[in-house]
């Protein structure tokens, strides 16, 4: 047994010395990070921990980051959503898939330790991909960073076996550094990251939308919309989640505000179209229709507009009279 | 004159009727989905295109890589036509995050070997 510990310790600084060669000087955790968000130490410690089986950090570590954003869950129940028995591993991509089947959305943080360092202040622990193999002989392991300290320099990790891992800053970002520089947060619908970029962010809101209840998609919009309020992809995505809802005057004011920032955001426009149509508008709708240029779209939006022309050319034969009084108060 | 009474009362409930099969029938269908618009219309075309694909490409690379035929369309529905894509591109070759034990006892085979053959000499005693 000692034998066997010795051995591993012997094994593992020579991995560690192949890998070495980019080995960076001075201290990698930052004392004081950029923002002044983050503290200078912080450990998340009641962060739950799965121990794995062979093969299945991947699991394990999915399941400890979704448990500390309130999802209970085990390694067992994700074996058959994120493991592939050939490859003796979990895929980045399924990785980030799977939180939202569990109403929870991925985010992949920016490629530096401080964007990891300011999300586990933030109470969120960050799921990373560590490479412990060589360039032609790769290793990978997932593992999730729970806690840190600038003051001695290390970071703290549930990983594999180990509850509490302290890896030395430098070799964290080593492994870290030859996994790419992966790391994932889960976040509540609501939430968003400490560094985060608008465009990321509202992509992996799109991506959560549509397996989630518009109540979750309503919240994952409404943050961007509080962080970004610039960005027209959050007000269509929230006012999407209200339509979905049946709160369509809240839905038709949301489009409309997309509508003042990008005018030609042809998405926003039809959905606008769609939602004024029934708040019984059909006139008004058929006027912001008539805007659209089609020539340039996409399949599935050219479609789209094709079936609100249709619809609202139905509606206004049958409704011939003009809108009624309450519909241009919705264009404001 | 009753005629015409019966026809326009059959119009307005028709015309009602009319209107409202297209409302309930499919009524979110003519609204486009957020994340058909953070792709640009390139994309999109090109997507909906390849999405179906790329799908049958990916259920059949899982097969072949071991995952239970019946876990594989619940994996499947909760991915992206873009990650659909990247999966269908290498997923033989993405990084598998699996183990770090694996290698140890490769590597310590590999130097158990060494040692006992006579070439290296790291396995001391402790003192």
């Amino acid at each position: 047994m000692v034998f066997a510990k010795h051995a591993a310790r012997v094994v593992a600084c020579f991995a560690f010395a192949l890998v070495s060669a980019c080995a960076t000087r001075g201290p990698l955790v930052p004392a004081n990070l950029t923002d002044g968000s983050s503290k200078p130490s912080a450990e998340l410690s009641s962060t739950p921990f799965f121990p794995q089986t062979e093969y299945q950090c991947g699991p394990a570590a999915l399941a400890t980051v979704l448990g500390a954003s309130g999802v209970p869950s085990n390694p067992e129940a994700l074996v058959p959503l994120v493991y592939i028995p050939e490859r003796r591993g979990s895929l980045q991509i399924e990785m980030q898939a799977v939180p939202r089947k569990f109403g929870r959305l991925a985010y992949v943080l920016s490629p530096n330790l401080d964007a990891i360092l300011a999300e586990v202040s933030a109470g969120r622990p960050v799921l990373v991909l560590h490479n412990y193999g060589v360039p032609l002989f790769p290793r990978w392991h997932y593992a999730v960073v729970i806690g840190y300290d600038s003051a001695k320099d290390t970071i703290v990790l549930r990983s594999g076996v180990t509850e509490r891992q302290v890896l030395s800053a430098r070799n964290f970002m080593r492994a870290w550094d030859n996994g790419k520089r992966w790391a994932m947060v889960v976040l509540r619908p609501g939430e968003t990251p400490v560094h985060a970029d608008a465009e990321r962010y509202l992509e992996v809101a799109a991506s959560f939308e549509r397996g989630a209840t518009p109540a979750d998609a309503r919240s994952a919009f409404d943050a961007a919309i509080r962080r970004w309020p610039d960005q027209p992809v959050a007000w269509i995505g929230r006012g999407t989640a209200e339509y979905r809802t049946g709160n369509l005057r809240a839905a038709a004011k949301d489009y409309a505000e997309a509508l003042r920032i990008d005018a030609s955001n042809v998405g926003a426009r039809n959905n606008f179209a769609m939602t004024l149509l029934e708040l019984g508008c059909p006139v008004q709708a058929r006027e912001e229709l008539s805007r659209i240029d089609s020539t340039a779209l996409g399949a599935e939006l050219r479609a789209a507009v094709v079936d609100t022309r249709q619809r609202v050319d139905l509606a206004s034969e049958a409704h011939a009279g003009g809108d009624p009084p309450g519909c241009s108060a919705l264009l404001n | 004159m009753r005629v015409s009474l019966w026809r326009k009362s059959a119009i307005a409930v028709l015309s009602v009727a009319i209107v409202n099969m297209g409302f309930m029938s499919t009524a979110s269908a003519a609204i486009v989905d957020t994340s058909a618009l953070v792709t640009t219309a390139r994309d999109a075309d090109l997507s909906a295109i390849r999405a179906q694909l790329d799908r049958e490409d990916v259920r059949a690379q899982m097969q072949e890589l071991g995952v239970d035929a019946a876990a594989v369309d619940a994996r499947l529905a909760s991915l992206s036509d873009s990650e659909l894509r990247q999966l269908a591109n290498d997923m033989k070759n993405a990084p598998a995050g699996g183990d770090v034990l694996g290698l140890l006892g490769a590597v310590f085979l590999v130097l158990l070997v060494l040692e006992l053959v006579g070439v290296i000499d790291i396995f001391k005693k402790v003192p």
